[in-house]
Protein backbone atom coordinates (compact mmCIF):
# COMPACT_ATOMS: atom_id res chain seq x y z
CA UNK A 1 0.00 0.00 0.00
CA UNK A 2 2.65 2.37 0.99
CA UNK A 3 4.47 1.65 -2.26
CA UNK A 4 1.15 2.26 -4.25
CA UNK A 5 1.15 5.71 -2.71
CA UNK A 6 4.75 6.56 -3.45
CA UNK A 7 4.08 5.63 -6.71
CA UNK A 8 0.94 7.95 -6.92
CA UNK A 9 2.40 10.36 -5.43
CA UNK A 10 5.96 10.69 -7.82
CA UNK A 11 3.09 10.52 -10.34
CA UNK A 12 0.82 12.80 -8.73
CA UNK A 13 4.06 15.61 -8.29
CA UNK A 14 4.69 15.83 -12.44
CA UNK A 15 0.96 16.33 -13.37
CA UNK A 16 1.33 19.72 -11.92
CA UNK A 17 3.68 20.10 -14.14
CA UNK A 18 2.52 18.51 -17.50
CA UNK A 19 -0.70 20.35 -16.78
CA UNK A 20 0.72 24.20 -17.06
CA UNK A 21 2.51 22.56 -19.97
CA UNK A 22 -0.16 21.40 -21.99
CA UNK A 23 -2.68 24.23 -21.02
CA UNK A 24 -1.24 26.55 -23.60
CA UNK A 25 -1.61 24.64 -26.11
CA UNK A 26 -4.68 23.68 -25.35
CA UNK A 27 -6.03 27.12 -24.64
CA UNK A 28 -4.54 27.95 -28.51
CA UNK A 29 -6.45 25.45 -29.96
CA UNK A 30 -9.21 26.30 -28.07
CA UNK A 31 -9.89 29.26 -29.38
CA UNK A 32 -7.65 29.41 -32.97
CA UNK A 33 -8.77 25.79 -34.02
CA UNK A 34 -4.59 25.03 -34.49
CA UNK A 35 -2.53 22.44 -33.27
CA UNK A 36 0.79 24.48 -32.61
CA UNK A 37 3.26 22.08 -33.49
CA UNK A 38 5.74 24.47 -32.32
CA UNK A 39 4.55 24.98 -28.52
CA UNK A 40 6.84 22.59 -26.98
CA UNK A 41 9.72 24.16 -28.56
CA UNK A 42 8.82 27.70 -26.82
CA UNK A 43 8.79 25.60 -23.73
CA UNK A 44 12.70 24.31 -24.74
CA UNK A 45 13.33 28.11 -25.49
CA UNK A 46 12.13 29.11 -21.78
CA UNK A 47 14.45 26.52 -20.39
CA UNK A 48 17.21 27.53 -22.23
CA UNK A 49 15.94 31.04 -20.58
CA UNK A 50 16.02 30.20 -17.21
CA UNK A 51 18.97 28.22 -17.53
CA UNK A 52 21.08 31.04 -18.74
CA UNK A 53 19.46 33.35 -16.14
CA UNK A 54 20.56 30.68 -13.32
CA UNK A 55 23.95 30.25 -15.12
CA UNK A 56 24.64 33.59 -15.51
CA UNK A 57 23.19 36.02 -12.60
CA UNK A 58 22.14 32.95 -10.24
CA UNK A 59 18.25 33.53 -10.65
CA UNK A 60 16.03 30.65 -9.09
CA UNK A 61 14.26 28.77 -12.26
CA UNK A 62 11.17 29.11 -10.14
CA UNK A 63 11.55 33.04 -10.15
CA UNK A 64 12.41 33.03 -13.10
CA UNK A 65 9.29 32.35 -14.49
CA UNK A 66 8.56 36.03 -14.28
CA UNK A 67 10.79 36.92 -17.03
CA UNK A 68 9.52 33.55 -19.18
CA UNK A 69 6.48 34.13 -18.64
CA UNK A 70 6.12 37.98 -20.35
CA UNK A 71 9.26 37.07 -22.38
CA UNK A 72 7.37 34.01 -23.90
CA UNK A 73 4.01 35.93 -24.21
CA UNK A 74 5.52 38.76 -26.29
CA UNK A 75 7.18 36.09 -28.36
CA UNK A 76 3.52 34.70 -28.75
CA UNK A 77 2.34 37.84 -30.20
CA UNK A 78 4.98 38.33 -32.45
CA UNK A 79 4.60 35.30 -33.61
CA UNK A 80 0.75 35.29 -34.16
CA UNK A 81 1.39 38.86 -36.19
CA UNK A 82 4.01 37.96 -38.76
CA UNK A 83 2.61 34.63 -39.16
CA UNK A 84 -0.80 33.46 -38.47
CA UNK A 85 -2.24 36.92 -39.15
CA UNK A 86 -1.74 36.74 -42.98
CA UNK A 87 -3.35 33.25 -42.76
CA UNK A 88 -6.18 33.35 -40.60
CA UNK A 89 -8.68 34.57 -43.61
CA UNK A 90 -7.46 31.10 -45.54
CA UNK A 91 -9.97 28.40 -46.28
CA UNK A 92 -7.12 26.01 -45.13
CA UNK A 93 -6.02 27.94 -42.31
CA UNK A 94 -5.99 24.75 -40.06
CA UNK A 95 -3.40 22.62 -42.62
CA UNK A 96 -1.31 25.76 -43.27
CA UNK A 97 -0.84 26.39 -39.54
CA UNK A 98 -0.07 22.92 -38.94
CA UNK A 99 3.15 22.92 -41.34
CA UNK A 100 3.69 26.58 -40.59
CA UNK A 101 4.34 25.46 -36.61
CA UNK A 102 5.96 22.42 -37.29
CA UNK A 103 8.53 24.42 -39.55
CA UNK A 104 8.55 27.01 -36.67
CA UNK A 105 9.56 24.43 -34.40
CA UNK A 106 12.68 23.18 -36.59
CA UNK A 107 14.21 26.51 -37.16
CA UNK A 108 13.58 27.03 -33.19
CA UNK A 109 15.55 23.71 -32.93
CA UNK A 110 18.18 25.02 -35.73
CA UNK A 111 18.75 28.07 -33.76
CA UNK A 112 19.32 26.34 -30.52
CA UNK A 113 21.35 24.24 -31.79
CA UNK A 114 23.27 27.40 -33.52
CA UNK A 115 24.39 28.89 -30.32
CA UNK A 116 24.16 26.57 -27.45
CA UNK A 117 24.94 23.30 -29.49
CA UNK A 118 23.69 20.25 -28.93
CA UNK A 119 24.75 19.64 -25.11
CA UNK A 120 22.19 18.36 -22.47
CA UNK A 121 21.37 20.89 -20.33
CA UNK A 122 19.58 21.30 -16.82
CA UNK A 123 19.30 24.31 -14.21
CA UNK A 124 20.65 23.02 -10.48
CA UNK A 125 19.05 24.53 -7.95
CA UNK A 126 19.98 23.36 -4.90
CA UNK A 127 16.18 21.90 -3.85
CA UNK A 128 16.33 19.81 -6.93
CA UNK A 129 18.65 16.74 -4.99
CA UNK A 130 16.42 16.79 -1.76
CA UNK A 131 13.11 15.27 -0.65
CA UNK A 132 10.56 16.35 1.57
CA UNK A 133 9.47 12.75 3.75
CA UNK A 134 6.14 12.72 5.26
CA UNK A 135 6.61 9.59 7.73
CA UNK A 136 8.06 6.79 4.98
CA UNK A 137 6.73 8.50 1.81
CA UNK A 138 8.62 11.06 0.20
CA UNK A 139 8.65 14.01 -2.09
CA UNK A 140 11.48 15.02 -4.56
CA UNK A 141 11.16 18.80 -2.95
CA UNK A 142 11.94 20.24 -7.12
CA UNK A 143 8.83 18.28 -7.96
CA UNK A 144 6.57 19.67 -5.08
CA UNK A 145 7.86 22.98 -5.46
CA UNK A 146 6.87 22.47 -9.18
CA UNK A 147 3.67 21.37 -8.92
CA UNK A 148 2.98 23.84 -6.39
CA UNK A 149 4.01 26.57 -9.11
CA UNK A 150 1.57 24.72 -11.87
CA UNK A 151 -1.15 25.04 -9.48
CA UNK A 152 -0.59 28.04 -8.90
CA UNK A 153 -0.62 29.16 -12.56
CA UNK A 154 -3.84 26.99 -13.66
CA UNK A 155 -5.58 28.64 -11.09
CA UNK A 156 -4.61 32.29 -11.77
CA UNK A 157 -5.70 31.04 -15.42
CA UNK A 158 -8.87 29.63 -14.23
CA UNK A 159 -9.80 32.63 -12.04
CA UNK A 160 -8.51 34.68 -14.99
CA UNK A 161 -10.57 32.84 -17.76
CA UNK A 162 -13.88 32.90 -15.28
CA UNK A 163 -13.96 35.98 -14.06
CA UNK A 164 -12.48 39.44 -16.46
CA UNK A 165 -14.03 40.41 -19.46
CA UNK A 166 -10.59 38.83 -21.38
CA UNK A 167 -10.96 35.75 -19.91
CA UNK A 168 -14.62 35.32 -20.83
CA UNK A 169 -14.34 36.88 -24.33
CA UNK A 170 -11.83 33.70 -24.65
CA UNK A 171 -14.16 31.34 -23.22
CA UNK A 172 -16.93 32.76 -25.48
CA UNK A 173 -14.59 32.56 -28.47
CA UNK A 174 -13.46 29.16 -27.78
CA UNK A 175 -17.27 27.68 -27.11
CA UNK A 176 -18.76 29.48 -30.91
CA UNK A 177 -16.20 31.79 -32.86
CA UNK A 178 -19.52 33.10 -34.81
CA UNK A 179 -21.05 34.00 -31.46
CA UNK A 180 -18.26 35.64 -30.15
CA UNK A 181 -18.29 38.26 -33.14
CA UNK A 182 -21.62 38.68 -33.27
CA UNK A 183 -21.83 40.06 -29.32
CA UNK A 184 -18.64 42.51 -30.32
CA UNK A 185 -15.56 40.04 -29.36
CA UNK A 186 -13.43 41.23 -31.79
CA UNK A 187 -11.96 37.57 -32.40
CA UNK A 188 -8.91 38.10 -33.97
CA UNK A 189 -7.17 40.76 -31.29
CA UNK A 190 -8.46 37.53 -28.62
CA UNK A 191 -6.97 35.16 -31.18
CA UNK A 192 -3.38 36.81 -30.99
CA UNK A 193 -4.23 37.78 -27.07
CA UNK A 194 -4.53 34.05 -26.49
CA UNK A 195 -1.86 32.59 -28.68
CA UNK A 196 0.29 34.95 -26.67
CA UNK A 197 -1.05 33.81 -22.69
CA UNK A 198 -0.51 30.36 -24.22
CA UNK A 199 2.97 31.07 -25.46
CA UNK A 200 3.38 32.65 -22.00
CA UNK A 201 1.96 29.62 -20.55
CA UNK A 202 4.62 27.23 -22.48
CA UNK A 203 6.98 29.67 -21.32
CA UNK A 204 6.44 29.24 -17.33
CA UNK A 205 6.73 25.65 -17.55
CA UNK A 206 9.88 25.92 -19.54
CA UNK A 207 11.61 27.59 -16.52
CA UNK A 208 10.20 24.63 -14.52
CA UNK A 209 10.90 21.79 -16.26
CA UNK A 210 14.33 23.19 -16.59
CA UNK A 211 15.26 21.79 -13.18
CA UNK A 212 12.72 18.59 -13.53
CA UNK A 213 14.32 17.20 -16.81
CA UNK A 214 17.71 17.77 -19.04
CA UNK A 215 16.98 19.21 -22.47
CA UNK A 216 18.80 20.14 -25.77
CA UNK A 217 17.43 21.62 -28.70
CA UNK A 218 15.54 18.70 -30.15
CA UNK A 219 13.91 17.87 -26.62
CA UNK A 220 10.78 19.29 -28.14
CA UNK A 221 10.11 16.22 -30.11
CA UNK A 222 9.52 14.63 -27.03
CA UNK A 223 7.56 16.81 -25.01
CA UNK A 224 5.96 17.59 -27.46
CA UNK A 225 4.39 14.32 -28.10
CA UNK A 226 3.79 13.92 -24.29
CA UNK A 227 1.81 16.88 -24.77
CA UNK A 228 -0.48 16.26 -27.40
CA UNK A 229 -1.42 13.16 -25.34
CA UNK A 230 -2.27 15.10 -22.65
CA UNK A 231 -4.68 16.93 -24.44
CA UNK A 232 -5.95 14.46 -27.06
CA UNK A 233 -6.86 12.48 -23.38
CA UNK A 234 -8.59 15.43 -22.30
CA UNK A 235 -10.60 16.74 -24.96
CA UNK A 236 -8.45 19.12 -27.01
CA UNK A 237 -9.53 22.52 -26.59
CA UNK A 238 -10.87 21.60 -22.86
CA UNK A 239 -8.73 22.84 -20.06
CA UNK A 240 -10.34 20.94 -17.84
CA UNK A 241 -9.79 18.14 -19.47
CA UNK A 242 -5.97 18.86 -20.20
CA UNK A 243 -5.41 19.36 -16.40
CA UNK A 244 -7.57 15.69 -15.91
CA UNK A 245 -5.42 14.31 -19.15
CA UNK A 246 -2.01 14.92 -17.34
CA UNK A 247 -2.97 13.84 -13.93
CA UNK A 248 -4.11 10.55 -15.19
CA UNK A 249 -1.24 9.88 -17.49
CA UNK A 250 1.42 11.01 -15.59
CA UNK A 251 0.51 8.76 -12.92
CA UNK A 252 -0.04 5.75 -14.94
CA UNK A 253 3.57 6.64 -16.59
CA UNK A 254 5.16 6.61 -12.70
CA UNK A 255 3.76 3.19 -12.53
CA UNK A 256 4.64 2.09 -15.80
CA UNK A 257 8.45 3.55 -14.74
CA UNK A 258 8.20 1.75 -11.63
CA UNK A 259 7.33 -1.70 -12.90
CA UNK A 260 8.66 -2.22 -16.22
CA UNK A 261 11.54 0.60 -15.58
CA UNK A 262 11.68 4.30 -16.47
CA UNK A 263 12.72 3.87 -20.32
CA UNK A 264 9.23 2.08 -20.80
CA UNK A 265 7.57 5.70 -19.18
CA UNK A 266 7.49 7.59 -22.26
CA UNK A 267 5.46 4.60 -24.39
CA UNK A 268 2.79 5.34 -21.88
CA UNK A 269 2.07 8.81 -23.68
CA UNK A 270 2.61 7.45 -27.78
CA UNK A 271 0.52 4.63 -26.48
CA UNK A 272 -2.25 6.73 -25.39
CA UNK A 273 -2.30 9.12 -27.91
CA UNK A 274 -2.80 6.08 -30.45
CA UNK A 275 -5.39 4.43 -28.65
CA UNK A 276 -7.34 7.54 -27.68
CA UNK A 277 -7.68 8.30 -31.12
CA UNK A 278 -8.57 4.66 -32.36
CA UNK A 279 -11.39 4.99 -29.69
CA UNK A 280 -12.17 8.14 -28.50
CA UNK A 281 -10.47 10.93 -30.66
CA UNK A 282 -12.39 13.77 -29.01
CA UNK A 283 -11.32 12.68 -25.41
CA UNK A 284 -12.38 12.87 -21.90
CA UNK A 285 -13.72 16.23 -22.26
CA UNK A 286 -13.59 17.71 -25.58
CA UNK A 287 -16.52 18.18 -28.58
CA UNK A 288 -16.35 16.26 -31.36
CA UNK A 289 -13.97 17.85 -33.60
CA UNK A 290 -14.78 19.47 -36.84
CA UNK A 291 -12.72 20.47 -39.90
CA UNK A 292 -14.68 23.75 -40.22
CA UNK A 293 -13.63 26.56 -37.89
CA UNK B 1 -36.46 57.99 -41.55
CA UNK B 2 -34.14 55.71 -43.05
CA UNK B 3 -31.96 54.26 -40.64
CA UNK B 4 -30.16 51.64 -42.53
CA UNK B 5 -29.52 51.98 -46.31
CA UNK B 6 -27.72 49.26 -48.39
CA UNK B 7 -26.99 50.42 -51.62
CA UNK B 8 -25.95 48.17 -54.77
CA UNK B 9 -24.53 44.99 -52.41
CA UNK B 10 -22.52 42.44 -54.25
CA UNK B 11 -21.11 39.85 -52.46
CA UNK B 12 -20.02 36.19 -51.69
CA UNK B 13 -17.70 33.93 -49.91
CA UNK B 14 -13.89 33.51 -50.41
CA UNK B 15 -13.11 32.93 -54.39
CA UNK B 16 -16.94 31.44 -55.24
CA UNK B 17 -19.20 33.42 -57.09
CA UNK B 18 -21.17 36.15 -55.94
CA UNK B 19 -23.87 35.39 -54.19
CA UNK B 20 -25.50 38.39 -53.53
CA UNK B 21 -25.59 40.89 -56.99
CA UNK B 22 -25.87 43.91 -56.65
CA UNK B 23 -28.90 44.49 -54.02
CA UNK B 24 -30.36 47.94 -52.85
CA UNK B 25 -32.54 48.30 -49.58
CA UNK B 26 -34.04 51.42 -47.56
CA UNK B 27 -34.93 50.30 -43.99
CA UNK B 28 -37.61 52.95 -42.02
CA UNK B 29 -36.82 53.41 -38.32
CA UNK B 30 -39.16 51.21 -36.03
CA UNK B 31 -40.49 49.62 -39.35
CA UNK B 32 -40.27 45.80 -39.49
CA UNK B 33 -39.11 44.44 -42.47
CA UNK B 34 -39.30 40.31 -43.65
CA UNK B 35 -36.98 39.25 -46.66
CA UNK B 36 -38.41 35.93 -47.80
CA UNK B 37 -37.19 34.11 -50.94
CA UNK B 38 -35.99 30.63 -51.85
CA UNK B 39 -33.19 28.82 -49.82
CA UNK B 40 -30.13 30.18 -51.57
CA UNK B 41 -31.14 33.36 -52.51
CA UNK B 42 -28.66 35.16 -50.47
CA UNK B 43 -31.30 35.94 -47.19
CA UNK B 44 -28.69 34.64 -44.82
CA UNK B 45 -25.40 36.22 -46.49
CA UNK B 46 -27.35 39.96 -47.13
CA UNK B 47 -27.71 39.86 -43.04
CA UNK B 48 -24.01 38.39 -42.84
CA UNK B 49 -22.61 41.70 -44.74
CA UNK B 50 -25.44 43.86 -42.79
CA UNK B 51 -23.73 42.94 -39.07
CA UNK B 52 -19.98 43.13 -40.83
CA UNK B 53 -19.65 39.27 -40.47
CA UNK B 54 -19.03 38.96 -44.64
CA UNK B 55 -17.43 41.93 -46.21
CA UNK B 56 -19.08 43.17 -49.36
CA UNK B 57 -17.29 43.56 -52.63
CA UNK B 58 -18.85 46.37 -54.02
CA UNK B 59 -21.78 48.35 -52.80
CA UNK B 60 -22.72 50.79 -49.53
CA UNK B 61 -24.08 50.33 -46.55
CA UNK B 62 -24.96 53.34 -44.02
CA UNK B 63 -26.36 53.08 -40.89
CA UNK B 64 -27.88 56.13 -38.97
CA UNK B 65 -26.36 58.38 -41.84
CA UNK B 66 -22.76 56.83 -41.02
CA UNK B 67 -20.66 54.44 -43.61
CA UNK B 68 -20.42 51.42 -42.06
CA UNK B 69 -19.08 49.39 -45.10
CA UNK B 70 -16.31 47.21 -44.12
CA UNK B 71 -16.32 47.27 -40.57
CA UNK B 72 -15.98 44.84 -38.51
CA UNK B 73 -18.89 42.99 -36.61
CA UNK B 74 -17.97 44.70 -32.81
CA UNK B 75 -17.65 48.16 -34.67
CA UNK B 76 -20.92 47.55 -36.40
CA UNK B 77 -22.68 46.61 -32.81
CA UNK B 78 -20.85 48.89 -31.17
CA UNK B 79 -23.10 51.48 -33.56
CA UNK B 80 -26.58 49.72 -32.65
CA UNK B 81 -26.87 46.83 -35.16
CA UNK B 82 -27.03 43.48 -34.32
CA UNK B 83 -28.03 39.90 -35.89
CA UNK B 84 -29.14 36.90 -34.11
CA UNK B 85 -27.77 34.33 -36.53
CA UNK B 86 -29.63 31.13 -37.97
CA UNK B 87 -28.02 28.72 -35.45
CA UNK B 88 -28.40 30.99 -32.28
CA UNK B 89 -25.08 31.38 -31.70
CA UNK B 90 -24.84 30.40 -28.33
CA UNK B 91 -22.27 29.81 -25.69
CA UNK B 92 -23.52 26.15 -24.73
CA UNK B 93 -21.17 25.92 -21.85
CA UNK B 94 -21.94 29.17 -20.09
CA UNK B 95 -25.13 30.00 -18.01
CA UNK B 96 -27.93 31.69 -19.34
CA UNK B 97 -26.78 34.67 -17.09
CA UNK B 98 -23.45 34.95 -18.55
CA UNK B 99 -24.32 34.51 -21.90
CA UNK B 100 -26.53 37.40 -21.37
CA UNK B 101 -23.65 39.46 -19.74
CA UNK B 102 -21.68 38.33 -22.75
CA UNK B 103 -24.87 40.08 -24.70
CA UNK B 104 -23.23 43.44 -22.96
CA UNK B 105 -19.39 42.95 -23.86
CA UNK B 106 -19.03 46.08 -26.11
CA UNK B 107 -20.49 47.82 -23.11
CA UNK B 108 -17.23 47.49 -21.53
CA UNK B 109 -16.68 47.83 -17.85
CA UNK B 110 -20.25 49.54 -17.49
CA UNK B 111 -21.30 46.72 -14.98
CA UNK B 112 -24.12 48.72 -13.59
CA UNK B 113 -25.58 49.14 -16.95
CA UNK B 114 -25.01 45.19 -17.98
CA UNK B 115 -26.84 44.13 -15.00
CA UNK B 116 -29.95 46.96 -15.00
CA UNK B 117 -30.27 45.23 -18.53
CA UNK B 118 -29.79 41.85 -17.60
CA UNK B 119 -33.06 42.46 -15.17
CA UNK B 120 -34.99 43.87 -17.88
CA UNK B 121 -34.30 41.18 -20.42
CA UNK B 122 -34.98 38.58 -17.46
CA UNK B 123 -38.53 40.26 -16.83
CA UNK B 124 -39.17 40.45 -20.65
CA UNK B 125 -38.35 36.77 -21.05
CA UNK B 126 -39.50 35.44 -17.80
CA UNK B 127 -38.23 32.13 -19.09
CA UNK B 128 -35.13 33.20 -19.14
CA UNK B 129 -35.66 34.25 -15.49
CA UNK B 130 -35.91 31.23 -13.77
CA UNK B 131 -33.03 29.58 -16.04
CA UNK B 132 -30.22 32.25 -14.93
CA UNK B 133 -28.00 29.83 -13.40
CA UNK B 134 -28.78 27.07 -16.18
CA UNK B 135 -25.97 26.16 -19.25
CA UNK B 136 -27.39 27.72 -22.20
CA UNK B 137 -26.93 23.79 -23.75
CA UNK B 138 -29.49 22.73 -21.73
CA UNK B 139 -32.25 24.77 -22.72
CA UNK B 140 -35.00 23.79 -25.08
CA UNK B 141 -35.18 25.09 -29.10
CA UNK B 142 -37.80 28.04 -28.20
CA UNK B 143 -35.48 29.09 -24.97
CA UNK B 144 -32.22 29.24 -26.32
CA UNK B 145 -33.63 31.35 -29.29
CA UNK B 146 -35.43 33.40 -26.83
CA UNK B 147 -31.96 33.67 -25.29
CA UNK B 148 -30.37 34.60 -28.28
CA UNK B 149 -33.23 37.55 -28.84
CA UNK B 150 -32.53 38.72 -25.20
CA UNK B 151 -28.90 38.94 -25.41
CA UNK B 152 -29.13 40.46 -28.26
CA UNK B 153 -31.41 43.31 -27.19
CA UNK B 154 -28.92 43.69 -24.05
CA UNK B 155 -27.29 46.68 -26.24
CA UNK B 156 -30.06 48.46 -26.63
CA UNK B 157 -29.06 48.96 -30.01
CA UNK B 158 -31.56 50.32 -32.91
CA UNK B 159 -32.00 47.81 -35.34
CA UNK B 160 -32.29 44.05 -34.72
CA UNK B 161 -31.71 41.21 -37.65
CA UNK B 162 -33.26 37.48 -36.55
CA UNK B 163 -31.99 35.06 -39.05
CA UNK B 164 -34.32 32.52 -39.63
CA UNK B 165 -35.63 32.67 -35.55
CA UNK B 166 -38.06 30.02 -35.85
CA UNK B 167 -36.18 26.89 -37.74
CA UNK B 168 -36.07 23.91 -36.02
CA UNK B 169 -38.96 24.96 -33.71
CA UNK B 170 -42.00 23.37 -32.95
CA UNK B 171 -45.93 25.10 -34.13
CA UNK B 172 -46.49 26.45 -30.15
CA UNK B 173 -42.61 27.92 -29.82
CA UNK B 174 -42.62 29.89 -33.12
CA UNK B 175 -45.82 31.32 -31.98
CA UNK B 176 -44.03 31.97 -28.66
CA UNK B 177 -40.78 33.35 -30.95
CA UNK B 178 -43.19 35.63 -32.63
CA UNK B 179 -44.52 37.39 -29.80
CA UNK B 180 -41.04 37.77 -28.71
CA UNK B 181 -40.40 39.80 -31.82
CA UNK B 182 -43.93 41.72 -31.49
CA UNK B 183 -42.30 42.91 -27.74
CA UNK B 184 -39.34 44.14 -30.05
CA UNK B 185 -42.00 45.85 -32.06
CA UNK B 186 -43.70 47.43 -29.03
CA UNK B 187 -40.26 48.76 -27.90
CA UNK B 188 -39.84 50.93 -30.87
CA UNK B 189 -36.84 48.55 -32.33
CA UNK B 190 -36.37 48.12 -36.33
CA UNK B 191 -36.42 44.43 -36.53
CA UNK B 192 -35.06 42.72 -40.09
CA UNK B 193 -36.49 39.24 -40.06
CA UNK B 194 -35.25 36.26 -42.71
CA UNK B 195 -37.80 33.55 -42.65
CA UNK B 196 -38.61 30.19 -44.15
CA UNK B 197 -42.06 30.01 -42.96
CA UNK B 198 -43.20 33.25 -45.10
CA UNK B 199 -46.28 33.61 -44.43
CA UNK B 200 -45.41 33.39 -40.61
CA UNK B 201 -42.58 36.22 -40.83
CA UNK B 202 -44.84 38.64 -43.30
CA UNK B 203 -47.84 38.75 -40.72
CA UNK B 204 -45.55 40.13 -38.09
CA UNK B 205 -44.02 42.61 -40.47
CA UNK B 206 -44.69 45.80 -41.95
CA UNK B 207 -42.18 45.50 -45.08
CA UNK B 208 -41.96 41.83 -47.04
CA UNK B 209 -38.93 42.02 -49.43
CA UNK B 210 -38.47 38.99 -51.69
CA UNK B 211 -34.73 37.82 -52.65
CA UNK B 212 -34.29 35.74 -55.42
CA UNK B 213 -30.59 35.25 -57.50
CA UNK B 214 -28.98 37.38 -54.85
CA UNK B 215 -31.57 40.07 -56.24
CA UNK B 216 -34.60 41.79 -54.98
CA UNK B 217 -37.03 41.09 -56.98
CA UNK B 218 -39.79 42.77 -54.94
CA UNK B 219 -40.88 44.94 -52.09
CA UNK B 220 -43.52 46.62 -50.47
CA UNK B 221 -45.94 46.52 -47.52
CA UNK B 222 -46.24 43.39 -45.88
CA UNK B 223 -49.84 42.79 -46.80
CA UNK B 224 -49.76 43.38 -50.32
CA UNK B 225 -46.82 40.87 -50.83
CA UNK B 226 -48.77 38.96 -48.72
CA UNK B 227 -51.80 39.11 -51.21
CA UNK B 228 -49.81 39.34 -54.10
CA UNK B 229 -50.89 36.32 -56.25
CA UNK B 230 -47.25 35.53 -57.77
CA UNK B 231 -45.87 35.79 -54.35
CA UNK B 232 -48.18 33.26 -52.78
CA UNK B 233 -47.73 30.82 -55.97
CA UNK B 234 -43.96 30.64 -55.44
CA UNK B 235 -43.64 31.19 -51.83
CA UNK B 236 -46.58 30.76 -49.73
CA UNK B 237 -47.84 27.40 -50.90
CA UNK B 238 -50.55 28.76 -53.14
CA UNK B 239 -51.75 26.15 -55.77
Amino acid sequence: MEQFLQILILGLSLGGVYALMSSGLTLIFGVMRIVNLAHASFIVVAAYISYWAFKLIGMDPILSVIITFPIMFLVGLLVYKLIFAKVIESSRFVEITVLLTFALSLIIEGLLNYFFTGIYRSTTPIYCTECLYFGNLYFPEGQFYATIVSVIILLGLFLFLRYTRLGNAIRATTQNRTAAKTVGVNVDRISMLTFGIGTGLAGASGSLVSFLFTFYPAKHMDWGTIILALIVLGGMGSLFGSLVGSFILSVIAAFVSYYFGPTWSPITFYSALFIILLIRPQGLFGKKMELSR
Amino acid sequence: MVILEADNIVAGYGKGPDILKGISLKVEAGKTYCIIGPNGAGKSTFLKVISGLLTPREGKITFKGEDITGLRADQILRKGLSLVPSDRSLFPDMTVKENLRMGGYVLGKQKDLINQRIIEMTEMFPILKERTSQLAKTLSGGQQQQLAIARAMIVNGDLIMLDEPTLGLDPKTRHQIFKSIEILKGNGMTVIIVEQNARLGLEAADRGVVLDLGRFSFEADAEKVLSDQRIQKLYLGAK
